[in-house]
């Protein structure tokens, strides 16, 4: 059966309130929520190469109304951030129901349907003086000694023009206060931000969160390789904890907070 | 409860990034970048990233004021225009036409800014012309 009826059938049965798929509108491909109100617009209903966080959309939705049975097409990736989502109780697995499409290629599935197939060219000052989007870790690691590794480092955080995008497009970033708002932590106003802070503060809160979906790296105008920082953080997480993000809904290995605190409340600048 | 995304352009500067409204309830709740857009490529820059709040801004004007007794009245843009108009004229006979400039925007159209122009030199009678870009 394909998508569409799919989708139809689940919206008559009532099975879902609202299903979150793409749609072709003046030649780009977008997200939609379809309705039983706007049954005449599945006839747009496409599988989008291109990526957007439904699951995100979802969580916005969820929180206007914690009752709505939420579709979504989801690839792989999406699938993941959803299982974060559930496991921090941003979403309710019960309300949400998942069709899922071709994410690569492969002997069983005949087409992949994401925009990553191709992997992202770097071009040859970036390989020089940053880092190569493709660079294998353990080579990285050979290739150069903590200095170099670390000037290269700083060379692609200095870039950062401190947009908050590859916050804004996490999925898996809902906190409502944020780290990289604490005037504390991150001086407000100052641009380019604090170096290496900024990155490497929002780098720790992606342990144990981070599904590696590649929509940060994406959405950096200053093309910071994300994808590469968070990687080697879940890589500690995995080899400590054993946990790798996403895979399951078990209990995250992070939320150590019970119901008793511990530790006594002092003021920061003591 | 109805979800829809409205594709747009960025209002804010003259690069003309594509945007996506996130619509809920016909109430925009937020920004994302448009990745199939050319200029932009899915990517964003910390003002289109929060379009969405000026949109929604309680202090954003849903109609002309004119100042009136020293305070500001609603207006139709009729008034408005009107009000405008005749004071323009009064400042030019007043105190000659080079007493106006006319600012014009890098976010609306060149053929905008063509007509804006075209106001300052054949209306008013001024070359005081200038574009926020030069700001």
């Amino acid at each position: 059966m394909d998508i569409t009826r799919q989708v139809e059938q689940l919206l008559k049965q009532g099975r879902v309130d609202i299903f979150l798929g793409y749609r072709e509108l003046y030649g780009h491909l977008i997200p939609h929520g379809y309705t039983m109100d706007n049954l005449e617009d599945l006839e747009n209903l496409k599988v989008s190469q291109h990526r957007y966080s439904l699951e995100k959309v979802a969580t916005h939705l969820a929180e206007k109304k914690p009752d709505l049975k939420i579709g979504i097409i989801a690839r792989d990736c999406n699938q993941r951030a959803l299982n974060i989502l559930y496991t921090w109780n941003q979403l309710n697995p019960d309300n949400i129901e998942t069709l899922n499409v071709n994410c690569c290629p492969s002997k069983t599935r005949k087409h992949g349907d994401c925009s990553y197939l191709e992997p992202k060219e770097t071009g040859w000052f970036k390989k020089e003086n940053g880092i190569d989007y493709n660079a294998e870790p353990d080579a990285f690691m050979e290739e150069f000694d903590n200095s170099e590794r670390f000037s290269h480092w700083m060379y692609e955080f200095s870039k950062c023009i401190k947009c908050y995008g590859c916050r804004n497009v996490c999925p898996v970033c809902f906190c409502p206060e944020c780290s990289l708002e604490n005037p504390d932590l991150i001086e407000p106003g100052a641009l380019p931000p604090e170096v290496p802070i900024f990155h490497l503060v929002r780098a720790t809160h992606m342990a144990g969160r981070c599904v590696d979906c590649g929509l940060c790296e994406d959405a950096c105008p200053a093309e910071i390789p994300l994808r590469f920082l968070y990687r080697q953080m879940n890589q500690i997480v995995g080899d400590v904890f054993g946990y790798n993000p996403g895979e399951g809904i078990e209990k995250s290995p992070f939320t150590i907070i019970g119901d008793k605190v511990t530790l006594e409340p002092k003021p920061m600048d003591a | 409860m109805n979800c829809k995304f409205v594709p747009s352009v960025c209002s804010y500067c003259g690069t003309g990034c594509g945007v996506l409204f996130e619509v809920i309830d016909g109430k925009i709740n937020s920004t994302l970048p448009l990745k199939s857009h050319p200029v932009n490529q899915g990517k964003l820059c910390i003002k289109g990233w929060n379009l969405h709040e000026y949109i929604n801004s309680f202090m954003r004007l849903k109609a002309p004021l004119v100042k009136e007794e020293g305070r500001f009245q609603k207006a139709t843009w009729d008034e408005a225009i009107n009000h405008a108009a005749r004071n323009f004229n009064r400042i030019k006979e007043e105190h000659g036409p080079d007493s106006i400039g006319v600012l014009v925007s890098a976010k609306v159209t060149n053929e905008e800014n063509y007509l804006a122009q075209k106001l300052a030199r054949a209306a008013l009678k001024t070359n005081n012309v200038d574009h926020c870009a030069r700001l």
